[in-house]
Order: C-alpha cells, then structure tokens, then sequence
C-alpha cells in the first residue's frame, strides 16, 4: 500500500489512516512506564503471531517486509509476566559503580584479607563478564513481539557490565590487584544452552541465585563499608534477574506443562552429572579458600571460616530449591544432585 | 554443633557423583575411601573440596588415621600478578572511573589478545582452560580509545523515560500531526530496538582483552533500548497509536554483516544521520516532550558516533591496506539507508512535521530536502573526521548535497 503514490502530487499518505484504535495512555505514580502502554491492541495480551521481521508489537504490518532470521514465534520461550515491571525497575535503580561506592572509605586491610577479597573479586568479574554475553547471545532471538522481555534483557546487560566493572575496581582500589583466573566455574554450560529456557534456569535461576546467595551474605564477606555496599548495590540488581528467571520458569510450566522433563534434564546435567557445583560455581579452590578466609576473618581462622561457607552453600541450595518451587518445579528437592543433596533442610 | 557436623548428622546416604569418583581415583585415593571419609563424620562437600584442592591418596588416608589435617596452600596469593594497586578518582566529579584502574600493567589494552578463555584482564591465567568461543582478538578491529571515558559519562548521563520526560504536559494535536509524530515513533521504536539486539548479538564475540569497550557497548544498548520504549510511549500517549512497521532494507544490511568492521560501518551510516535528526529535533518536535526526547536521544547517539568516528580512524590507521574495502560496506549501508528514505512512509510524516500539516506538506518536503542535505553533510564530515573521504558516495544521497 504505502508504496503506491496515490495522489497527482506524487504523495502516498495512506499511512495516515492507519489508526483505528486511538490510544492516550496516561502516567501513573511511577510516571509513564511500560505497564501503562501495554494496553488494547498494543498490549502483550494481544500478541499475535510473530514475523520473524523488526516490526514492534502492535505496529501495522509492511508488505515486502524481510525477514530477519529465526526468532522465537512462541510467546512462552521468552516471556516472564514481571518483565515490564523488572525493566521499568531497571531504569529506576540504576547505580554507578563510581560515585555510589564509598570508595574514600577502603581501609588498608590485613594482606591475607586484601588478597582474599582481590580474589573473590577476580572470579566475580570473571563471572560478571559472561552475565552480560549470554542474554546478549539470546537478544537476537527474542521477537520484537515481546520486546518487553527484550528491554528487560537489554537493561541486565547494562547490570552486569557495571558488575564487571564494580568487582574490577574493587579488586584495584586498595593495594591489591586481581588474582587467580577462575577455571571450572561452570560458565561454559550457560553460553553452551541451545535452548532460551534452558539459558534462563541455569543462568538467571541458578547461576544468578547462587551469586545472589553469596551476595546477601556480604555483610559477613565483605571487610569495609566499600564492601558491604557493593554486594548490597549488587543483590539489588540480581535480584531482579533472578525474578525474571523464576517467572519466565513459571510461565513455560504453566503455559506448556510438557517441558517439565525437558528441564528437569538441564538441571540433571547442571547438578548431577558434572561436578555438582552448579553454574556459578562456588567451590573452585581458589574462590572456596579466599570465601573461607573472609568468612572466618584470616586464613588462622580457616576452620570457622569454612563453617560459614557450609553455612552459605546450604543456604544457597535451599534458596535455589525454593525459587525453583514458586516457580513450579517443587519436585526438583526429590532428585537434586548429589552434592546439592547434602544440603537440603528436611521439608 | 558446628554446620559441618550438623550436615553429616542429617546426611543422607548420599551417592557419590561419579566425577569425584574420577578425581579420586587420579589423585591416588583407593577405593572405599570416600566412604570412609563420609563415616567419620565429614560431609561430602568437604570430601569435594578436598579433591578439587587436589589431596593426594597419602595425604588423606593418614589425616583420616587421625594425622595432622592437610591445610590448603593458598596458591592463588601468590601468583605473579601486579600487586598494590590504588586506583583514585582522577576526576572526583566523575568518581572512580574505569580510566583510572588502567594504571601499570592493568592498562595495557593489547594489539592482539592470545588468551581464549572468559580470564579478566591483568588475573594470572590458569594453564589449562576450555576455549570460549569468542572470535575477536584484535584491538584494531573494536578499540577506540574514548570508549574507556564514554562508558561513565553514559552512566552519568543516564535519564529515565518514565518519569524524565513531562507526559502530563502532552496536549491533543491535529490529527494529521498527530498521526505523523506517531509514524516517526513507530520508524524509530523499531529501528532503535532492532540495533540494541544486533549488538547485544556481537557482545559474546569480543574477548576481554577490549573490556572497555563491552562496557562501552552496554551502555549503548541499554541506551537504545531505551530509545525504543520511549518513542513508543510518545506513540502510545497521545490520542495516536502505532503506525506501519519500519521499512526494513537498511536493518537487514545490518543484520547481513559477516564482521565486525563491516557492522559497524553500516551502523555509522545510520547513527550518523539519526544523530542529526535528533540534534535538529527541535525542527520536528511540536511540544515540550518531544524537544526534551530528542535531546536527550541526541545526547545518547552523540556517543554511539565519538565511538564510531574514533574506531574508524584507529582502524584505517592500524589496517591502510583495508581503507578499499571498507568503502564496500559503506557503499552498501547508503545504498540502503537512501532507499529507505524514498519510502513515503519514512518521506511523508517528516514532511507534515516540518511543513506544519497536511495542507502544507509541499513546503514540508522541500524543508525535508534541505535537511537531509543536513544530515549527508554531518555523515561525509564525520567520515572526513575518522580520515575517510568517500569517493563514491551513493548517488542519492549526492544529489541531496549537490543541491
């Protein structure tokens, strides 16, 4: 249509009755967000079929339009009911790694605890840098009809990167520098996932859930108020990648409850056939002894140390199976992998 | 009771995974004796940890004969990295700033980058580690110097679509206006979209030898998506909706880019003359709102093309023998791009716009020529600056500047 001239003056102008459905959304209390434009035949609830084209939900179809590749056609492979509210709480709770860290306020630290720390910070900006490559490896899968849950994607990039950033600052602002490379983390299997879900349960539900884990207990890891504070700034952000994986979880079981097996399979692989450790993994050595030392206070206090991270590897087990409960797959807590196993309270 | 007493009391009998079998049975360990670890008490994550710190057979059987326990080297203190590092802000308005921890052997962005694997630049490299994927190695390709200040001012710079720009001051417009301002929004929604998962896309391609510049990169997506959902409020806010799709040549020659270079070069077509538009929003604009959005876009894009400008002069400098080839590229992103633009659907909504209606859409399109003159002369002066003088630029935009 829009490429027929129409008139003697050589204009088209058919463009301009393209509107039959006005819309006028208005701001709420949270000013104009997302939630107030998903409206009438703009809204997610009216998704159509997608097109494998750019074309933007709710906008009118072009004739000739190419396709772009293969995307997912399926709402279901992509979408979390909390996206739109994840993503405008994405914009509102942004922080920067350089003016929001009381960076004035590092204190010299024992040299065990420096280097423990410089460690931990080592592996996290290791892990950090591939939280930011692997929704970025997805993104051009996600249709355009669901470009809520691409925003949401986009603004975690942006997260991440200033988590890379943050654990590198820190890890060079107090007389240390970076340490050991991390090595059998579990990364791999993250940027291996062939499948939107499968990279959404590992990453954001367990990867993410067990960094979040860790990073609520920054209050005990973390040694000045610098410390404390990025984990604190840090849990913020993972909490709301972790959500998005639970409800993403949520709406795959609840929308098509036959991939249940399918994803319990991920996780057998994740949990059980390899190491155990899980993505995001916790007990390499170097990250295991440096948690340790910091948890316990120096590298004399090792035994207590280690206690606490028993402590924080429980927790991290039952936080997970619990996600992976609201989410619908309680039956996970009868079949989790043996080194998981170990941990979990009795119900 | 300590946690790791508590675990093995509440132990389940639990199955050893066949992978610590393995490492168990590489360090020397005999058969049966995890299970002997486990019935004195130690749960298995400790057996774990010991295996993953490598404790040899010996060593565990006589600390489970009740010998002294094997403490752990701590290895990792020791490695030869730069140690005493005190990163400060250099601009304390700005606070600590990734520029500043480039110091010593930290700020060394390399010409090339050997190491394969997800390690952070300046951390001692394990010996043996799985190969990534990533695919870019040199500096040449993705490195601009400015990325490095440009991914804090893009943090500082940051702005809020939701609450940032004054929703409640939008008031009804003529329908043709109207109309026109939400086919803009729907063209820019998508084109701003489209370029935010088309680079998130490259991220896991470039190694962390240029982390700089992921950062960098980051923030641009993050910015276009903002872009996206900002332009379709505007659509979305005002009595209006959401017009015809964008047209889609110039995004597939995007989309269609074998390397990097050949990416980005299309880009710079595009951001260059989307940066013009958005600078000259005022020209377009008919309220507050849309002044205040395309402001702010300007001032996001206006980074996207310092990046460009400076990476294009690096690399032409770094690889003269490539300058040819890159015309190719470009050649293709104009031919595109100038394609787009004789679409009525891109064509027409400007022109009411810059017209002030319908009824005055004549006066509008000639407004519409001189500015796109505007925007090829921003786009051959920018190229001029990363020192590339396009010989042979596409004939339709030529004709504009020939005006």
């Amino acid at each position: 249509m829009a490429a027929t001239p129409l008139t003697s003056s050589g204009l088209d102008l058919s463009w301009l009755d393209l509107y039959d459905e006005p819309a006028s959304a208005t701001p709420g209390k949270k000013g104009l967000t997302l939630k107030e434009i998903n409206l009438g035949r703009y809204g997610d609830a009216a998704r159509g079929k997608g097109d494998m084209t750019t074309r933007m939900r709710g906008a009118i179809s072009r004739p000739g339009a190419q396709r772009f590749g293969p995307n997912y056609q399926s709402k279901a492979d992509v979408w979390s009911e909390n996206c739109i509210m994840l993503y405008e709480e994405a914009t509102q709770r942004q922080w920067s790694s350089a003016r929001d860290i009381p960076w004035d306020t590092l204190e010299e630290l024992p040299d065990e605890l420096e280097r423990a720390m410089c460690q931990l910070c080592t592996m996290l900006t290791e892990v950090e840098f591939i939280a930011g490559d692997v929704p970025g490896q997805w993104m051009p899968f996600v249709s355009a009809q669901d470009f809520e849950a691409g925003l949401f994607l986009m603004s975690q990039i942006m997260d991440e990167a200033r988590h890379t950033d943050v654990f590198r600052k820190r890890a060079l602002a107090n007389g240390g520098g970076l340490l050991a490379q991390g090595a059998g983390l579990g990364l791999r299997t993250l940027i291996e996932a062939r499948d939107f879900t499968e990279m959404s349960v590992l990453m954001h539900v367990q990867a993410e859930g067990f960094v979040q884990s860790m990073f609520r207990m920054g209050e005990l890891i973390g040694q000045t108020d610098a410390d404390k504070r990025i984990f604190r700034m840090s849990a913020q952000d993972e909490s709301r990648h972790l959500a998005f994986g639970v409800m993403h979880l949520k709406y795959v079981l609840d929308t098509e409850p036959e991939r249940r097996e399918e994803l319990h399979h991920y996780l057998d692989k994740a949990e059980g056939d390899a190491a155990g450790g899980g993505s995001g993994d916790v007990t390499f050595p170097p990250v295991f002894e440096s948690l340790c030392i910091l948890l316990g206070g120096g590298p004399d206090k090792f035994d207590e140390g280690l206690q606490k991270f028993l402590l924080l590897r429980k927790r991290q087990i039952n936080e997970y199976l619990h996600r992976l409960e609201v989410a619908g797959l309680g039956d996970r807590r009868q079949r989790v992998g043996p080194l998981f196993a170990q941990f979990v309270d009795p119900v | 009771m300590s946690t790791s007493e508590a675990l093995a009391k509440a132990q389940v009998v639990a199955e050893v995974p066949q992978e610590a079998r393995d490492k168990a049975r590489q360090l020397g360990w005999e058969d049966g004796l995890i299970e002997s670890a486990l019935a004195k008490g130690f749960s298995l994550q400790e057996v774990w940890q010991a295996l993953r710190g490598n404790v040899t057979g010996d060593q565990a059987k006589q600390f489970l004969a009740g010998g002294q326990m094997v403490r752990p080297e701590f290895k990792w203190m020791k490695v030869p990295t730069e140690w005493g590092i005190k990163a400060r802000a250099s601009d304390p308005e700005l606070g600590l700033a990734i520029g500043d921890l480039n110091v010593g052997t930290y700020g060394d962005i390399p010409d090339v980058w050997y190491n394969r694997t997800e390690i952070a630049r300046g951390s001692y490299p394990n010996p043996v580690n799985e190969d990534m994927g990533y695919t870019i190695f040199e500096k040449a390709i993705v490195w601009a110097d400015c990325c490095v200040p440009l991914y804090e001012e893009a943090i500082r710079d940051r702005w809020i679509s939701a609450t940032d720009l004054p929703w409640a001051s939008l008031e009804p417009l003529a329908d043709d206006i109207e109309r026109a301002v939400c086919q803009v929004m729907t063209e820019q929604s998508d084109r701003a979209y489209f370029e935010g998962a088309l680079l998130s896309g490259w991220l896991p391609e470039i190694s962390y030898g240029y982390l700089e510049l992921k950062l960098f990169l980051s923030t641009v997506i993050y910015d276009v998506a903002r872009h996206a959902e900002a332009f379709r409020k505007r659509a979305l806010a005002n009595g209006g909706g959401l017009g015809l799709q964008a047209p889609t040549d110039y995004m597939r020659s995007a989309q269609e880019a074998r390397s990097y270079p050949e990416l980005i070069n299309i880009l710079f077509v595009q951001d260059s003359t989307l940066l013009t538009l958005f600078k000259n929003g005022e020209l377009f604009a008919q309220n507050q709102l849309e002044r205040d959005l395309y402001a702010l876009c300007a001032k996001d894009r206006q980074r996207m093309m310092d990046y460009q400008v400076e990476r294009l002069k690096h690399y032409l400098f770094k690889h003269p023998e490539r300058r040819e080839e890159q015309n190719l590229y470009f050649n293709k992103g104009e031919n595109r791009l100038a394609k787009d633009w004789t679409d009525p659907v891109v064509n027409e909504p400007l022109a009411i716009l810059l017209g002030g209606g319908k009824g005055n859409i004549d006066e509008g399109m000639k407004k519409l020529r001189a500015f796109r003159k505007l925007q090829v002369q921003d786009y051959v002066d920018a190229l001029a600056k990363a020192t590339f003088y396009r010989t042979n630029l596409n004939g339709r935009l030529a004709e504009y500047l020939a005006d």
